[in-house]
């Protein structure tokens, strides 16, 4: 629940500063909540490999990334694990095994291949990868290269879909002819499950069950999330040019994010006033957090070349 | 792989085929076979730089032409379709000029061997690399599509080892979608070049792949000419008439070498290759077509002397043109008057 807030405060957040001319961009992955919080719980920290896309900010947070990293991020200060220099929303950490984001439509879905690979010929049985992408990257060659060549070599790989139906303006009907993504695990030889997005266990269970398969030597499973991105692409993007608020509207009913909450109240995990409490303290953590990565300098353009490698220059895997 | 039954049968299933028709494949076959080991032997000749070899794909190959409707249909084909070139119409002479590579075949003697191409056909230029010509077949039935001419369709063909490119998937995903009038064929022998199907994929069936993508998939016996020419008959038609694409595999086997620089005793077993031997489509329809009384043994001679006599012809003929000049160079680029191939 935790996550999933935070995820949503830290996403408004990053609109609100661009609106405010003080960040050049954000990316919004408002919808993917419960998706990314279910799938960083099945994720083991300090085993596993995550190499997600631009629009994984729940799967970060929810795997050890702090909102203050987050905010370096969106700010492009010179303290960011990049030092400033990728895209906003494109963290790295090799702290916490998470990958550094490719903006180029699928081409993580090559390098994750690859990571479970190096895993799989250094026998580091009971490792796996998680790779996420949206609903656009399965029409690109190198997702169908990479899936392949993971069924063949049966690598320790959970490749998880999260299908919002949207890959900026194209909708999935004009994406493929057939809606389910999942249906393409058989052609691959591996299986394929489907999950309710908007509810975090049964992500959490089809991550988890894909993650520990991968991890004994089973092979990759493809799961796909069906979710929805209640926001533009990014702050670059004007939605109403290609869908009506209706649909927007229509969707936000099932909104993942109160929904959990009320199940939460329901079952009695949490009371309201410890609710209250909580969106209280992500939303302190998340002001200091952005005040904190404000005053934080720029890089400076004479480090340009600096950082590059690593310095020991040892295998990042 | 399910396994394919064989498809011998007291009363022959001729798919509406007429016995001229039934003879005609059974002809393609042999020049095919003919022709096939004719690039070999001038390449160990010393004559011609580089063949490919087809043997094994005859049925396959004869069984599709046959379902193809030429000046209507586009032919998209891969390096190793020389029964369907002759199938739809290229001279076994029109073959000898790739391979001896002079300068009156269509290309100027400037492409590879066995990489013809014919407007009047209806035949793609080739390309060489894997899977690129899925996406310039796509773009065809696109164009098809867009300029609403009902009743044309485009073949495309490919080998097991193309199924895993990008291009691949990327041109089965855009004509899906967009519901275009095209048939994918893959002639699946079990190989690409030295890696087998079991290193290729995941699991062994390709036309498993079409579900996926929304489009209809059908595998059938690939050493069988007439179930070919049924299923790519069904598809060819459904594109036709707007109903989309369709995935076709039909499994066959390559008994030659990759090409004439291939070795491919370096990576499978003479048993191996003997075993599908035995299954060995040209001899299998001779069979099927003399049990079902439409050829006696002595048509079947009388057409292979016919076919060795021909090609015999041809490649004198073919030797015996000139090179193409070095001044001749920028020449043929582009048709004087520019305008779409379609």
């Amino acid at each position: 629940m935790r996550t999933m807030l935070m995820h949503r405060t830290l996403e408004n957040r990053g609109f609100q500063l661009n609106r405010q001319g003080k960040i050049p961009f954000a990316s919004a992955s408002e919808g993917h909540e419960a998706v990314q919080a279910g799938a960083a719980m099945a994720f083991e920290r300090g085993k596993d490999l995550l190499v997600p896309y631009y629009r994984d900010l729940g799967l970060a947070l929810g795997i050890g990334l702090t909102p203050y990293e987050v905010l370096l991020s969106l700010f492009a200060r010179a303290a960011d694990h990049s030092a400033g220099r990728q895209f906003p929303h494109h963290y790295a950490s090799r702290r916490l095994g998470l990958y550094t984001i490719s903006s180029v439509i699928a081409a993580q879905t090559s390098h994750a291949a690859g990571a479970a690979y190096a895993l799989k010929l250094r026998k580091q049985t009971g490792r796996a990868v998680l790779t996420t992408f949206g609903d656009g990257a399965t029409s690109e060659g190198e997702w169908h290269e990479s899936v392949n060549f993971a069924a063949v070599h049966r690598l320790p790989l959970a490749l998880l879909c999260e299908n919002n139906e949207w890959a900026i303006s194209t909708p999935l009907s004009l994406q493929m002819a057939q809606p389910d993504i999942y249906k393409r695990a058989p052609g691959y030889g591996i299986p394929g499950v489907v999950v309710d997005g908007f509810d975090p266990i049964a992500v959490y269970a089809a991550v988890r069950e894909a993650m520990e398969r991968a991890r004994r030597g089973g092979g990759p499973t493809l799961i796909e999330a069906k979710c929805y991105r209640f926001l533009a692409h990014t702050t670059d993007d004007d939605d109403r040019t290609y869908r009506t608020r209706e649909e927007v509207e229509l969707r936000r009913r099932d909104d993942p994010v109160p929904k959990f909450e009320r199940l939460l109240l329901e079952q009695g995990v949490l009371n309201a006033q410890e609710m209250e409490q909580l969106k209280a303290a992500v939303l302190a953590e998340t002001n200091e957090a952005t005040d904190r990565a404000e005053a934080m300098p720029y890089p400076r353009p004479q480090g340009l070349h600096e950082e590059l490698h690593g310095r020991d220059g040892g295998p990042w895997v | 792989m399910a396994k394919v039954e064989p498809t011998f049968r007291a009363a022959l299933d001729r798919h509406g085929l007429s016995d001229d028709q039934l003879k005609a494949i059974y002809r393609t076959m042999l020049a095919q076979r003919q022709l096939d080991n004719r690039g070999f032997q001038l390449n160990r000749q010393g004559k011609v730089p580089f063949a490919l070899g087809s043997e094994g794909h005859e049925a396959l190959q004869a069984g599709a032409a046959m379902a193809f409707e030429r000046g209507k249909d586009i032919l998209a084909p891969y390096y190793r379709d020389l029964g369907l070139a002759i199938g739809i119409g290229l001279t076994p002479y029109e073959i000898m000029l790739s391979i001896f590579a002079r300068v009156a075949d269509h290309n100027g003697g400037r492409q590879f061997p066995n990489h013809y191409s014919s407007k009047a056909a209806g035949l793609m230029s080739f390309s060489s690399i894997l899977a690129a010509h899925i996406p310039h077949a796509v773009g065809a039935a696109y164009a098809l599509k867009y300029r609403k001419e009902i009743g044309r369709a485009v073949l495309v063909t490919f080998g097991d080892g193309t199924t895993s490119e990008g291009e691949w998937h990327e041109s089965m995903n855009f004509a899906a979608v967009h519901r275009l009038p095209i048939v994918f064929l893959c002639e699946n022998n079990l190989w690409a070049i030295s890696t087998p199907l079991s290193l290729q994929m995941g699991q062994p069936d390709i036309y498993k792949r079409a579900e996926g993508y929304g489009m209809p998939g059908e595998q059938f016996d690939g050493f069988d000419p007439l179930v070919t020419y049924a299923a790519v008959k069904r598809a060819m038609d459904r594109a036709r008439s707007g109903g989309g694409p369709t995935l076709l595999e039909g499994v066959c086997y390559r008994f030659l070498a990759h090409s004439t620089d291939d070795n491919d005793m370096t990576y499978r077993t003479r048993d191996e290759v003997t075993e599908h031997r035995k299954d060995d489509p040209v001899p299998r329809f001779e069979r099927v077509l003399i049990e079902a009384g439409i050829i006696t043994a002595e048509d079947a001679e009388a057409m292979k002397k016919d076919v060795l006599s021909e090609t015999n012809g041809a490649t004198d003929r073919a030797e015996a043109m000139p090179y193409p000049e070095s001044s001749e160079l920028y020449t043929h680029l582009h048709e004087g008057a520019w305008q779409p191939w379609l």
